[in-house]
C-alpha cells in the first residue's frame, strides 16, 4: 500500500503527461488536466496525513536504477545536442562536465550504499501537497491561458498537447526531486526540472524565449555539475549516496564542501544572486509556465534542498553564515529593484528572488524558529504568488500588454482577476496574512544571534519596507479609476479561471487563519527532521519564547475594521465629484484640465521608479558580482 | 489582572480624545510661535465635527472606505500595544494603516492625489524600517517582543536604547506630518502641494484620516513612552516633551526634499541604531 502511494506520486502525473503529449482534442486535455488535479490532489493528502505517523521509505530494485542511468545518459545527450545545435559553449561545456564523470560513476556506484531510493517524511510530505495541489491548481488555469494565448498568436496547428505534457511531466519531477533520497535519482528528477524550464521556457519559439530559455539551460546546468561533484564525495568519502546518511556523517572533512556544492545547486535553482538572470528571462514563457516556475515548482526545489540540508549545516556556523548572506544580499536587493520595474511580470520575477532569498536567509539562521519562519514563507509564498502570476495572465490576456503603468484601474475593467490580484498583493506583505507572519518569525528569529544579527535586522526592515513599496504603488494602480461610482461587476471568465483563482484565494485565507494549525505541522515537520523541539502551538495563533501572535483575534479584529469601513462608506455614501484641478475642470473629460488659452490638456498620473540611481544597467552587474564574491569565499571556506 | 483590562479599554477609547487634545495644543503652541492667539485647545473636534456633518462629496466610493480602514487599522495597533501584545506586530498593523490610507488616495485618478500618495509611501518607507529597528531593539534590551513583558521589567530601557530612542523621534516628525519631513502633507499651508495626501479626502472621509491621525500619535508617543517601563507617568512626561520638540522644530526648519529626508534619515538613525547594538552587545551599555 504504501509503495502503491510513494511511486504513484512520479508514475501517476507521467502517466498522463504522456497522453496528454498525444491530446489534440481539447476535451481530452480538459479531462486529464482535471484528473491530473483530482488524483494529485487525493495522493498528495493521503501521503501527507501517512507521513504525519510514519516514515514512509521504498528501495527500488537495481534494474529499475538501471533505468534512471539510461534516461539520465539519454537527457545529458540532449542537452549536448541542444548546445551543439544552437553554438553554445557553455551548454556545451557543462553537458561534458556531467556526462564523462557519469560514466566513470556508473563503475563504482554499485559498491555504495544508496537505500533507501525514496523518503518521505513530513517535510517531503508538505512539499507534496504544495507541488501536487498549487501545481495542478495552475495546469487547469493553463487550459483556458493557452487557447487564448493561441487565439493571439493565430496558430494553425495547437501545440497545446506539448504544453500541457511539460507542465505535469514538471509536477512529476517535482515530486520525485522532494521525495528522493538517492543523490542519484534526486539528480535526475533535478535535470528532469532543468529540461522541462528549458522546453517551457521556449514553448513560443521565438528567437527571444530560444535565447532565455538557453540561459536557464546553462545556469539549471552549472547546478547539475554541483550535483555531480557532490556525488563523488558521497561515494569516495562517505561511501554512501542516500542524502540521509551523507547528511548525518559528522566526521568526514568533505561534509562542509558537500554541502556547499548542494547549496550552490540550489541557488541556480533559486535564482539566488548571482544566478538571478534567469529567472527574469524566464518571463517570456506563457504566464502560466512563470506561475508554475515560481510558486510550486522549479524555485522550491533549490529552498527545499538546503531546509533539506540544515540539520547538516548547524555543525558548520561559517557555511550556514554563508548562506544566509547568499539569501540575505538576494532578499534585499531585489526588493530594492522591483520597485525598479514597469513590467507586471518582472516585478513579480523580483519579488520570487526576494523571498527565496528570505527563506535562505532564515535556513541560514538555522535556528528552529527560523526555519519555522522559512516553512511559512515557502508554504503561503507559494500560494500568492501562484495567485498573482494567475490573475496576471488573466488581465495580460485581455489588455495584451505588461505594463503596469497601462494596468491603471483595472479594477474597474476586470473586477474579479484585478480583485484576485489585489488580494495576492495583500497576501504577501500585510497582515494577517500568512506571509506576513513567516516575516514575522523572521525579524523574531534573526533577532536572537546577538552581534550577529545587527547587519541581519538592518536587512530585514529594509527590504521590508521597500516591499511594502513596490507592492503598495502597484496595488495603488489598480485601484485608480474615473470619477464615477465605482460597483464590482460580475467579470465573465472561463471556469477554469475562476477554479484555480478562487480555489487558491481560500487556500491562502483558511491556512492564515488557521496559522496555529499550520505551525503545528511545521513543527513536527521539523521536528522529525532534526530532532528538536521548535515552539509551542494554539489554534489561537503562535506564541515564541520572544512574541505572540494572535493570528484568530486579529484577522477577526481586521474583518470588523472592513465591515465598520464598508458601513460607513455605504451610510454616508456622498455625491460624486471630479478630481481636484484647481478649479480648471474640462466639464466633460475628467482627465483634461483648462490650460492657457482655454485650450484642454489632457493631464497623466504615474508612479516612482527611481530610473536614475535604480535604472542603470551597472547595477544588476555589481550585483552579479558581489554574489560571485560571496560564493568564492564560501568555497574558499569549506575548501581550506 | 481585571483592573488593568479596565484601564487599557479607558486607555483605548480615550486615545482618540486625548490625540485630539494634543493636536489642538498643537496648534496653540504653533500660534504663539508664530504670534497669533490660536484656537481654542478642543478646535480640533470642532473641526471634526464639522466635516463629519458636511454634505459628503467624493470622487471615489472606494476613498471612504480606505480612510475608514485606516482610523480603524490605527486603532488596533494602539490596541495590540495597550494590550500588551507584540510590539512588531503592532508596527505591521500600523503600517497596514498606512497603506490603506495610500490606497485610498491612489483610488482617485487626480494629479495632486497622486503626488501626495507618492510621497507618503516614500514616508513610509523612510520610516517603517526604524520602527521595525525600535521594536527589535526593545527586545535586544528585554529579552521580548511582548509589550507586558517590556513593561515588566524595572529598568529604564533608555540608558540601553539611547540611539534607538534618538531613531525613533527622527521618525515621530514622519508621522506626526511635521517639518522638515512633512513631505507628503502639511499642516503649513505655505509649504504644500494643494493639500498633498488628503487633497481628495473631504467631509467624513477627511474626519475619518484626522480621527486616525488623532489614534496613531497616540500609538507613537506609547511607544515612547516604553522606554521608560519603569515608571509611566515620566514616560509620557517625556513622550509629550518629545511631541513639544517636534512641533518647535516643525516651526524652526523648512520642509526638506523627499531624497534629503530618505538618505538623512536613513543613515543618521541607521548608524545610531548599530552603534547602539554594537555597544550593547560590547557590554558597555547595560
Amino acid at each position: 500500500m504504501t509503495e502503491y502511494f510513494t511511486s504513484s506520486l512520479i508514475i501517476l502525473p507521467l502517466f498522463l503527461a504522456l497522453i496528454s503529449a498525444f491530446s489534440y482534442n481539447r476535451t481530452l486535455r480538459y479531462v486529464l488536466a482535471y484528473l491530473t488535479l483530482t488524483s494529485l490532489t487525493v495522493m498528495s493528502i493521503l501521503t501527507f496525513i501517512r507521513a504525519q505517523g510514519v516514515i514512509i521509505t521504498l528501495d527500488y530494485p537495481s534494474q529499475v536504477g538501471l533505468i534512471i542511468t539510461t534516461l539520465d545518459m539519454l537527457l545529458l545527450l540532449y542537452f549536448l545536442y541542444v548546445g551543439i545545435k544552437k553554438r553554445h559553449v557553455l551548454v556545451v561545456i557543462l553537458a561534458f562536465l556531467q556526462v564523462i564523470p557519469l560514466i566513470h560513476l556508473e563503475t563504482v556506484i554499485h559498491e555504495v550504499r544508496a537505500s533507501p531510493t525514496f523518503l518521505i517524511d513530513p517535510l517531503s510530505a508538505t512539499m507534496c501537497l504544495i507541488i501536487c495541489i498549487i501545481g495542478s491548481l495552475i495546469v487547469v488555469y493553463s487550459l483556458s491561458y493557452m487557447e487564448e494565448h493561441e487565439k493571439h498568436l493565430h496558430l494553425k496547428k495547437t501545440r497545446q498537447p506539448r504544453f500541457l505534457f511539460f507542465m505535469i511531466l514538471f509536477l512529476a519531477a517535482m515530486n520525485g526531486v522532494v521525495i528522493s533520497n538517492n543523490l542519484y535519482w534526486l539528480y535526475f528528477f533535478w535535470e528532469v526540472t532543468t529540461f522541462c524550464c528549458y522546453q517551457l521556457i521556449r514553448h513560443d519559439l521565438t528567437e527571444q524565449s530560444e535565447k532565455n530559455a538557453l540561459l536557464a539551460l546553462w545556469v539549471g546546468l552549472i547546478g547539475g555539475v554541483a550535483f555531480i561533484g557532490s556525488m563523488y564525495l558521497g561515494v569516495y568519502y562517505v561511501y554512501s549516496l542516500s542524502i540521509a546518511e551523507i547528511l548525518r556523517a559528522k566526521a568526514s572533512v568533505y561534509i562542509p564542501l558537500t554541502l556547499a556544492l548542494l547549496s550552490l545547486a540550489a541557488f541556480t535553482k533559486s535564482a539566488q544572486i548571482p544566478f538571478q538572470s534567469w529567472l527574469l528571462g524566464a518571463m517570456i514563457a506563457p504566464t502560466p509556465v512563470s506561475a508554475l516556475l515560481h510558486s510550486s515548482t522549479m524555485v522550491k526545489a533549490g529552498v527545499y534542498l538546503i531546509l533539506r540540508m540544515t540539520p547538516a549545516m548547524s555543525n558548520f556556523p561559517a557555511l550556514s553564515y554563508c548562506i544566509a548572506a547568499v539569501g540575505g544580499l538576494s532578499f534585499l536587493s531585489a526588493s530594492v529593484l522591483a520597485i525598479n520595474q514597469r513590467e507586471s511580470k518582472k516585478v513579480l520575477a523580483y519579488s520570487t528572488i526576494s523571498n527565496l532569498g528570505l527563506i535562505i536567509l532564515c535556513a541560514g539562521i538555522n535556528t528552529p524558529l527560523a526555519l519555522m519562519a522559512a516553512m511559512f514563507l515557502l508554504i503561503f509564498h507559494a500560494i500568492s504568488k501562484g495567485l498573482l502570476f494567475l490573475g496576471a495572465g488573466v488581465i495580460e490576456n485581455r489588455v495584451l500588454t505588461r505594463n503596469i503603468e497601462h494596468w491603471e484601474g483595472m479594477l474597474g475593467k476586470y473586477p474579479l482577476s484585478a480583485m484576485v490580484m489585489l488580494l495576492g498583493m495583500v497576501m504577501m506583505y500585510l497582515p494577517p496574512f500568512g506571509m506576513l507572519i513567516g516575516k514575522w518569525l523572521t525579524i523574531e528569529s534573526a533577532s536572537s544571534l546577538k552581534a550577529i544579527s545587527i547587519p541581519l535586522v538592518l536587512i530585514l526592515s529594509i527590504g521590508g519596507a521597500t516591499t511594502t513599496f513596490f507592492w503598495s504603488k502597484w496595488m495603488g494602480c489598480m485601484l485608480t479609476h474615473p470619477p464615477a461610482l465605482f460597483e464590482l461587476k460580475p467579470e465573465k471568465i472561463p471556469f477554469s479561471y475562476k477554479l484555480s483563482m478562487l480555489t487558491m484565494v481560500g487556500i491562502d485565507v483558511a491556512l492564515s487563519i488557521f496559522a496555529g494549525l499550520v505551525a503545528a505541522i511545521i513543527d513536527l515537520a521539523l521536528k522529525v527532521l532534526r530532532g528538536e523541539a521548535p515552539v509551542p502551538y494554539s489554534l489561537l495563533g503562535i506564541f515564541t519564547d520572544m512574541g505572540s501572535f494572535l493570528t484568530i483575534p486579529l484577522i477577526l479584529s481586521f474583518l470588523v475594521a472592513i465591515v465598520l469601513a464598508l458601513v460607513i462608506a455605504r451610510l454616508r455614501g456622498g455625491s460624486m465629484a471630479p478630481p481636484y484641478l484647481c478649479g480648471e475642470n474640462v466639464s466633460r473629460d475628467p482627465y483634461s484640465f483648462i490650460s492657457t488659452v482655454d485650450k484642454p490638456v489632457k493631464f497623466d498620473v504615474s508612479n516612482l521608479y527611481f530610473d536614475r540611481s535604480l535604472g542603470s544597467p551597472s547595477v544588476n552587474k555589481t550585483l552579479t558580482l558581489i554574489g560571485m564574491i560571496l560564493l568564492a569565499f564560501m568555497f574558499s571556506l569549506v575548501v581550506i | 489582572m481585571f483592573e488593568r483590562i479596565i484601564l487599557s479599554l479607558i486607555f483605548l477609547t480615550t486615545s482618540p480624545i486625548l490625540g485630539g487634545i494634543l493636536r489642538g495644543m498643537d496648534r496653540k503652541l504653533t500660534a504663539r510661535f508664530q504670534n497669533r492667539i490660536g484656537p481654542p485647545i478642543i478646535q480640533p473636534f470642532y473641526d471634526v465635527i464639522k466635516l463629519w456633518s458636511k454634505k459628503p462629496i467624493i470622487s471615489s466610493n472606494l476613498q471612504p472606505v480606505f480612510a475608514g480602514l485606516y482610523s480603524l487599522l490605527s486603532l488596533i495597533a494602539l490596541a495590540l500595544v495597550i494590550f500588551g501584545q507584540d510590539l512588531l506586530m503592532a508596527v505591521f498593523t500600523l503600517s497596514s494603516a498606512d497603506v490603506s490610507m495610500i490606497l485610498g488616495s491612489y483610488s482617485i485618478r487626480s494629479p495632486y492625489s497622486y503626488v501626495g500618495a507618492r510621497r507618503e509611501l516614500i514616508q513610509v518607507l523612510t520610516s517603517e524600517p526604524l520602527l521595525v529597528l525600535t521594536s527589535v531593539g526593545f527586545y535586544f534590551a528585554t529579552g521580548s517582543f511582548g509589550v507586558s513583558e517590556i513593561l515588566g521589567l524595572g529598568k529604564p530601557l533608555i540608558l540601553s536604547l539611547p540611539g534607538f530612542f534618538i531613531a525613533f523621534l527622527m521618525a515621530l516628525p514622519i508621522e506626526a506630518r511635521k517639518s522638515p519631513f512633512d513631505i507628503s502633507a502639511s499642516h503649513h499651508a505655505h509649504q504644500e502641494i494643494v493639500r498633498g495626501v488628503f487633497t481628495e479626502f473631504s467631509g467624513y472621509s477627511l474626519a475619518l484620516i484626522e480621527i486616525g491621525h488623532w489614534i496613531k500619535l497616540i500609538l507613537f508617543l506609547s511607544i515612547l513612552g516604553l522606554f521608560f517601563p519603569n515608571n509611566l507617568l515620566f514616560g509620557a512626561v517625556i513622550a509629550f516633551l518629545s511631541y513639544f520638540l517636534t512641533i518647535m522644530v516643525d516651526n524652526i526648519f523648512p520642509r526638506l526634499t523627499w531624497s534629503a529626508m530618505l538618505k538623512g534619515v536613513w543613515t543618521i538613525s541607521l548608524i545610531l541604531i548599530s552603534l547602539n547594538l554594537i555597544s550593547l552587545f560590547g557590554g558597555v551599555l547595560g
